[in-house]
């Protein structure tokens, strides 16, 4: 998301979510890079028009449930075949196998377990939450009703202004990068 | 931007812009808590401090202060585990499968039902431990490395399949909840005044800015979530009622106990939820977002759930008298016409009949109709349990060891205790939690919204 | 337990104790401090010089160090020189008799480090080598707290020589020794010394049948029954296989009970049902009043068909006359095979029983050898009631009496009384000299039970207390000095001079020949002249009599927990004595019994007049097959000062009857406001229409084959037909190679009793649990004898009449009213596929390779799964910590000092929270393997067994090994009769049923 190009930066802030969709799209289709924007809300469609990939997060999910999954085989198999091998009301435990019936909501719930808790801490990790970081959003109003968009400087300031002012941002300032 | 058909009603009243939607949410966290709820709370407190004492004296004394006996080894405890168990699935329920579904009207009543959720696991979580004849060895439970040599746990037991179900469930939809919690406690640090509560909340947020990228994947982590969330809840309830299915005691050895599980426990879930919300809404003045449309839509749920409920009763003595087996067929005669057949027709009435009542749009809009089924429905869910664990047992194979169980104080005082502890916690959510996701509502507050619709539908699309 | 000796702290103490006791006063005896003492320059001119100085200190710190040693106190003293007998970990057998007063047992006495904890039956005794619950569990009162500890002489403890000075002061020419029956020998010969009036009399009174035999063969006895040679027995109100004649019969019933051609048939003729009755092949419903005109109309049928005179016999009942001439018809038909048993004390009854059984020259009936277990006069002592009336009697001795409990007849106010006994009890509290009598198991004694028994019983261990036996204070009070064990040696070099005295003690018995006794008259019907007979007319009204329970018999033991905690075979109420009343009786008197909704029992209760005495707020227990018309009450209840178990337990039926009269029939009943409730171990009482007990008739047990009266359940599999055995989802775990232990436990031979549950209670240290538990269903037992009655409601009578699902299982938890009873022995089955095992979340309860069902109490923790997966109710859940919390320190021995040391070593006490069932007795299968181990050879079947095997006097339950083809239990488990319980649920039981066969059409 940071991008390393050191130019400045312009915060425009709007307040609706359907006018940031188009000036994104607008100011993106005239070669300026939205480097973010920070919204009360999710804005459908708003990451294809900043152009963000798509995240990987499922993915990870998907491995850390295999993860789980073989975690849990290999403890039953540890514990209830290999180590501590015994008749059970006669149930069969010469292999995992003959055993597995018994083994199956264990071994699903713990893919869950795995899936879902690697998974949401993956996504602090990447979003940088922590208990007590500092707030993230450089506007207050950004989690109510405002939108701030942040444009790299590209050329003309007063050019920029002015179509940031044009697409209908309220305030406008400069950060130097 | 998609609009909704001019069909649909709104899901949100009155000419409300997303600062309004702010404000309603944020007040009950910012203003003083109304007379109400002091009430309510303490109440609810005085209950739970009785719960505690029982508990107490049952641990220091024995599981001999209850009503059990040699043949009913099983009773209230575990009824009260599986009714929590049950009402808990409805918040998951509501947020996971029905955000599949995009179904936009759960999203005013998602974060209470998942706090709900979360809550009632908690005290379904205490029966298990505390029905331990020897609560301090509970965590043998755990398959933890030890030095007594091989020493491991029987993965072949029900019970300790409900170890890793519950517990799987109670911290995945904890997570679950706190991700949809962190965008709103933003909202909150972002607004407070008051330095404590800023720091307070800062903390909670997690420093959420509402990013792009961080908006598209928080959106990616719930969907998977969700995802996750709802097999792991049918599996949940699945396995509890494996407790009973894979015994051998007539009455509890029933193959049709998953499903009918499932659906018992949606069936109070979204009864306890229904109970819950009116009480937001009237105390928090929140009619706006939790309007008689969402009422109506989990009144319809109720209905469907009760009837599917109402048939899975049905087919239990439809195969107890097709199975030709002595036991089976006794077991089940004797529930309902045995010395527990009040229990047995409470359960009926309660379950069976009385969300027959939704099929009328009169009744099912009604607030106070709904109000008093919500309690009915629950009343009877709990009975459900009653009469499978207690009248199973209570008459099985031998009848030289046919018996009887009767609660003692301490049976009622630990049920009522928890009663208690939900509530405190629930009401300390309502009043520190924001407890609509407005971040999600904000979303829909354009297509559903009443003065948007309006708009939109008197001067046509843009 | 261990006399106060004196422990010296050190040679110090020994030669100086005045000035150890004043250096441990203070320890420092010097004042001066150090400091100023060095800095005082004065000081060093004194006589105190550094040296002293020095010398103080060195003294005040061995004084102070042996101040400070403290003598522990204490309580067990480890072995310096080991006794040879004796090794830490191993049991030692004695072998001993048991008799209280009515029971008789020649047993073994298991000890461990000396202490005796279990009573075996001594199978090699030719007389009474059997245990029933009261022999099984008097070892317990052995280690009764409440026993007196030590002489008193008007309530103050002194020495035996002053107590027994103080009560030879107070015996004289008419003083008078009551005492229960006595069958020692040497204490006849110290009676004699001794020299006074001596007055017999016992809680059952046989006194007037044993006049009969008196006038009859001069022998006061009654006669041996040789039931192994019996074909048809008849016993009319004789609860032979409870009490009756002293005599144990349990072996020789299951004997003659075996299906097949020639097996026993049982006839009973009785008021109240009793085990006997339970038993019978026909059981008639007579009233106690009947007794003699049912003998009389048998003798009528028998003599006239040997053309014998007759007596003139009242008419009996319409609804019993007929079954009764068929009995008669029976007897004949069976001749010499015949048997009758009179129950009652009446002269005319067992003269008429006499005639009968010698008219059909009864083998059966051996008037050549008697039973001497039950010798109470009568006659004398309603004398020495007139004498103490009259003043003419100064001081009474009691030997193991409790004539202010049990002869309320006794005006004791008008003597003095010397008690001999083993507690201060309503009696020896009141007496001027009371003498603590030792406990069988700490006393010398002889015995002769039976012409031509000759059996000793020698001690298991020092007394506990200040406490001597019998034979020595009797041999005291004559002035003799003699020690008990030279009393009984004497004796038994005369009594058994043929045997060896280590001999006699190693067997604990000798069997002599018996002297020909002459007959006065011939061996026919004739000798017994009927002509005097009349017998009485059966009353119509209400009428009283009194009945022993299983377990408290004439209440020997009053104040032992087990036997109260055993339930009654037949009403299932432990801790309570009632008056039984059949349903009809109920009715009349607004008598209701009804559960409450935690399933305990509440019922109404009476005020009750018998012959103008009355007791108030008696309980009544509605009983199915009572004779409508007759009550009757246990004794030995409503003990004032027995001890903390057993005082104010039910009530005292001597109040009401004394035990010299069979019955009474000036008896009202008044129903009363106040509920009782009582402690039933069972809710239900009928089979519902249930295969549990598989009972047939004896003519299709020989006709038809095992398939259609014991047939298996069957699956149908995708394979075909499958037993519940091979019907499996999976391949079974070996059971093949090494041990499998099975158990046969045959309901034929199974009378009911309960010895094996008190065995099994002794054996694995089973909690006793108290009223109000038992009450909640909450009790402990391993094992337990249920006990069904039939109802009158089949599923066959519902289909013929159509009767709905709903009535039809509604009347069948209704029992007959002449029902016929079944017991079934259960305890954990064992099962190879155990629905228990598979629930348990942490394992505590597995499989062993030996078919065993183990469990881990350690491991457990409590969460009761398996005991609701368990379809044969067997695990029992341990609610509080029975051996600490103050509710159950009246009752639980493991809470009693004394107590505690009847547990068995090799058995675990559990814990609270947790779950306990039976083992097979695990720690009895280990050594046994461990001894074959050490000689390195197999295991031999039988050479171990389980408590409850070896407690069961029919022999019933048969424990062993059924991978050793040559094991008895091998082979029962091919029997026709064997079956499984709940075959059908698929749990595969290690333990198996035969089933029942009774002997009717």
């Amino acid at each position: 998301m940071g991008h390393t190009k050191h130019n400045p930066i312009v915060r425009a802030l709007f307040n609706d979510d359907d006018i940031v969709l188009s000036a994104v799209k607008d100011l993106r289709s005239n070669g300026y890079n939205v480097s973010e924007v920070y919204s009360p809300f999710p804005i459908h469609g708003l990451d294809e028009a900043m152009g963000l990939k798509r995240t990987r997060l499922s993915t990870a999910a998907f491995f850390y449930g295999l993860t789980g999954l073989f975690f849990a085989a290999w403890m039953t198999y540890y514990t209830m075949i290999l180590d501590w091998p015994q008749n059970i009301g006669g149930k069969p435990n010469a292999t995992w196998f003959l055993n597995m019936p018994s083994f199956i909501p264990v071994v699903f719930e713990l893919t869950v377990f795995f899936a879902a808790h690697l998974m949401c801490w993956s996504y602090f990790a990447v979003n940088g939450l922590y208990p007590g970081a500092k707030a993230q959003n450089p506007d207050p109003r950004t989690t109510d009703d405002h939108f701030l968009m942040e444009v790299e400087l590209e050329g003309e300031e007063e050019d920029l202004n002015a179509k940031l002012q044009a697409l209908g941002a309220l305030e406008i300032s400069k950060i130097e990068a | 931007m998609h609009y909704e058909s001019p069909v649909r009603n709104p899901l949100i009243l009155g000419d409300k812009s997303y600062t309004d939607i702010t404000n309603d949410i944020a007040k009950p966290v910012e203003s003083k808590a109304p007379r109400s709820w002091w009430i309510a709370f303490s109440i609810a407190f005085i209950m739970f401090l009785w719960g505690v004492g029982c508990i107490a004296y049952t641990i220091g004394t024995g599981i001999g202060v209850w009503g059990l006996n040699k043949t009913v080894d099983w009773a209230w405890d575990i009824t009260n585990f599986v009714w929590w168990v049950g009402i808990g699935h409805a918040g998951t329920l509501i947020s996971a499968v029905l955000l599949l579904f995009r179904q936009k009207w759960r999203m005013a009543i998602n974060r209470s039902a998942e706090a709900m959720t979360i809550f009632s696991v908690i005290q379904a979580g205490l029966f298990p431990l505390i029905h331990m004849g020897r609560i301090w060895m509970a965590y043998w439970v755990m398959p933890i490395p030890n030095q007594y040599g091989s020493l491991w746990v029987n993965f072949n037991s029900p019970l300790l399949w409900d170890v890793f179900a519950i517990s799987t469930y109670l911290t995945v939809s904890t997570v679950f909840w706190y991700v949809g919690l962190i965008p709103d406690f933003a909202m909150i640090r972002d607004r407070a005044i008051n330095p404590v509560q800023k720091h307070v909340y800062k903390i909670l947020s997690f420093g959420w800015g509402g990013q792009a990228k961080h908006w598209q994947r928080f959106e990616e982590v719930s969907l998977v979530l969700a995802g996750l969330a709802t097999p792991l809840v049918l599996s949940v309830h699945t396995i509890v009622s494996f407790d009973f299915a894979t015994s051998v005691i007539p009455g509890w050895h029933t193959t049709i106990f998953p499903p009918y599980f499932v659906a018992g426990a949606i069936f109070s879930g979204f009864a306890m939820v229904q109970t819950l919300l009116l009480i937001v809404r009237k105390i928090f003045k929140m009619e706006d977002y939790i309007n008689i449309e969402h009422i109506e839509m989990m009144n319809i749920v109720i209905m469907v759930t009760g009837s599917i409920v109402g048939v899975a009763y049905i087919t239990e003595l439809v195969i107890a008298w097709y199975s030709g087996v002595e036991y089976e067929q006794y077991a089940f005669l004797n529930r309902a016409t045995g010395p527990y057949w009040w229990a047995y027709w409470s359960m009926m009435t309660c379950n069976v009949f009385s969300p027959q009542f939704m099929w009328s749009k009169k009744l099912r809009t009604n607030l106070v109709f709904t109000f008093v089924i919500s309690i009915v429905v629950n009343i009877g869910m709990w009975f459900e349990r009653f009469v499978i664990i207690v009248t199973s047992i209570h008459r099985d194979y031998l009848p030289s060891s046919w018996s009887m169980f009767s609660p003692t104080f301490v049976d009622i005082g630990i049920y009522v205790g928890t009663i208690g502890f939900f509530f405190v916690l629930f009401l300390l959510y309502a009043r520190t939690f924001p407890v609509i996701a407005q971040a999600e509502l904000k979303t829909i507050l354009k297509s559903s919204g009443e003065n948007f619709k309006k708009h939109h539908n008197d001067h046509g699309a843009h | 337990m261990t006399e106060n000796n004196k422990y010296w702290k050190g040679i110090e103490d020994q030669s100086n104790p005045e000035l150890t006791e004043k250096l441990a006063q203070n320890e420092f005896s010097n004042e001066v401090s150090s400091a100023d003492f060095l800095g005082n320059d004065d000081a060093v001119q004194t006589e105190t010089s550094r040296r002293d100085f020095l010398k103080f200190m060195g003294f005040s710190t061995a004084a102070a160090t042996l101040a400070a040693c403290e003598a522990p106190i204490v309580e067990s003293i480890p072995y310096v020189v080991k006794p040879d007998s004796l090794t830490p970990g191993m049991p030692s057998y004695y072998a001993t008799s048991m008799f209280d007063g009515s029971d008789f047992a020649s047993v073994l006495i298991k000890t461990r480090e000396g202490r005796p904890i279990k009573v075996e039956p001594n199978g090699d005794a030719p007389f009474n080598g059997a245990t029933n619950a009261r022999a099984q569990a008097s070892v317990l009162s052995l280690y009764d707290g409440a026993r007196l500890r030590s002489p008193k002489v008007n309530g103050e403890a002194t020495s035996w020589s002053a107590a027994l000075s103080a009560a030879k002061g107070m015996i004289s020419a008419s003083s008078v020794l009551i005492s229960g029956t006595v069958l020692s020998p040497s204490a006849f010969a110290a009676i004699e010394k001794l020299g006074l009036r001596h007055v017999s009399v016992d809680a059952v009174s046989q006194s007037a049948r044993l006049d009969v035999y008196d006038s009859f063969a001069g022998k006061r006895g009654l006669p041996m029954i040789r039931l192994e040679k019996a074909q048809t027995v008849f016993a009319v109100g004789a609860d032979f296989l409870g009490d009756w004649s002293g005599q144990n019969f349990a072996a020789a019933y299951a004997s003659r009970r075996k299906p097949g051609k020639g097996m026993l048939k049982h006839i009973q003729a009785e008021a109240g049902l009793s085990i006997s009755g339970s038993n019978a092949d026909t059981r008639m419903k007579v009233r106690v009043s009947e007794y003699e005109a049912v003998l009389a109309t048998v003798y009528n049928a028998v003599a006239a068909s040997k053309g014998f005179a007759t007596v003139n016999a009242p008419k009996l009942r319409a609804d019993i006359a007929s079954s009764v001439n068929a009995a008669a018809k029976e007897l004949i038909a069976s001749g010499e095979g015949a048997l009758v048993l009179n129950g009652l004390n009446s002269k005319v009854a067992e003269r008429l029983a006499l005639a009968i059984n010698l008219a059909l020259g009864a083998k059966a009936f051996d008037t050549t050898t008697f039973v001497y277990t039950a010798k109470g006069d009568d006659k004398a002592y309603a004398q020495l009631v007139k004498d103490i009336k009259a003043g003419s009697v100064d001081t009474l001795v009691t030997l193991d009496v409790n004539p202010a409990y049990g002869l309320k007849e006794l005006n004791l106010e008008g003597v003095k009384l010397v008690s001999i006994a083993d507690r201060e009890d309503e009696s020896a509290s009141q007496a001027a000299v009371a003498l603590p009598l030792s406990h069988y198991l700490e006393s010398w004694s002889d015995y002769v039970p039976a012409d031509g028994q000759y059996t000793v019983g020698q001690p298991t261990i020092s007394p506990l207390f200040d406490s001597k036996s019998a034979v020595e204070i009797l041999n005291g009070l004559a002035g003799g000095t003699e020690s008990a064990v030279e009393l009984v040696k004497a004796s038994a070099a005369a009594m058994a001079s043929e045997k060896a005295w280590n001999a006699l003690l190693h067997d604990g018995f000798a069997q002599s020949e018996i002297a020909e006794i002459a007959m006065n008259g011939a061996m026919n019907g004739e000798m017994i002249d009927v002509s005097g007979i009349n017998v009485a007319k059966p009353s119509t009204g209400l009428e009283f009599y009194t009945y022993t329970k299983a377990g408290m018999g004439s209440g020997a033991n009053a104040n032992n927990p087990w036997t109260y905690e055993l339930p009654d075979p037949i009403t299932r109420l432990s801790w309570d004595n009632y008056l039984v009343m059949s349903a009809a009786d109920a009715v009349e008197y607004g008598v209701e019994i009804e559960a409450q909704s935690n399933g305990a029992m509440n019922g109404t209760t009476v005020n009750i007049t018998v012959d103008g005495k009355s007791l108030e707020n008696v309980p009544v227990w509605i009983q199915p097959g009572q004779t409508q018309g007759t009550i009757g009450l246990a004794i030995g209840f409503g003990r004032q000062n027995v001890g903390k178990v057993g005082n104010g337990i039910g009530v005292n039926a001597f109040e009401l009857l004394p035990s010299s009269s069979a019955l009474s029939t000036k008896v009202s009943v008044a129903a009363t406001e106040v509920e009782h409730g009582f402690a039933s171990v069972q809710l239900a009482h009928t089979m519902m229409g249930r295969k549990i007990v598989n009972e047939i008739s004896l003519p299709t047990f020989l006709t038809e084959s095992p398939e259609t009266w014991n047939e298996k359940p069957t699956f149908e599999t995708h394979k075909g037909l499958m037993s519940a055995f091979e019907a499996n989802l999976w391949d079974d775990h070996d059971h093949e190679t090494s041990h499998m232990w099975n158990m046969s436990i045959d309901l034929n031979s199974c009378t009911g009793c309960g010895a094996c549950v008190v065995a099994c209670s002794l054996e694995n240290n089973v909690p006793v649990v108290g009223k109000e538990e038992v009450r909640k269903h909450r009790d402990m037992h391993w094992l337990r004898i249920d006990r069904y009655y039939s109802s009158d409601m089949t599923k066959e009578v519902a289909e013929e009449e159509g009767v709905s699902a709903i009535e039809k299982y509604a009347k069948m938890e209704v029992p007959s009213e002449s029902p016929s009873v079944v017991f079934q022995p259960v305890m954990c089955q064992h099962c190879n596929h155990a629905p228990c095992e598979t629930v348990c979340p942490v394992g505590a309860t597995v499989h062993s390779r030996e078919g065993l069902n183990h469990m881990a109490y350690n491991r457990c923790i409590g969460t009761r799964y398996c005991a609701n997966n368990c379809p044969y109710k067997v695990r029992r859940f341990n609610w509080f910590n029975y051996k600490g919390n103050e509710q159950f320190a009246d009752v639980n021995p493991s809470q009693d000092d004394y107590g505690r040391m009847v547990l068995n070593p090799d058995v675990t006490v559990r814990a609270r929270g947790v779950i306990e069932k039976c083992s097979m007795c695990i720690q009895r299968i280990q050594i046994g393997k461990l001894e074959a181990k050490k000689d390195g050879r197999i295991l031999n079947d039988g050479e171990f067994t389980t408590a409850c095997a070896q407690a069961c006097g029919s022999n019933a339950i048969v424990f062993g090994d059924v991978n050793n083809p040559k094991s008895e239990v091998s082979h029962l488990k091919q029997e026709g009769r064997a079956y499984h319980l709940l075959e059908e649920v698929g749990t595969q039981p290690s333990v198996f049923y035969q089933t029942k066969v009774r002997n009717r059409a």
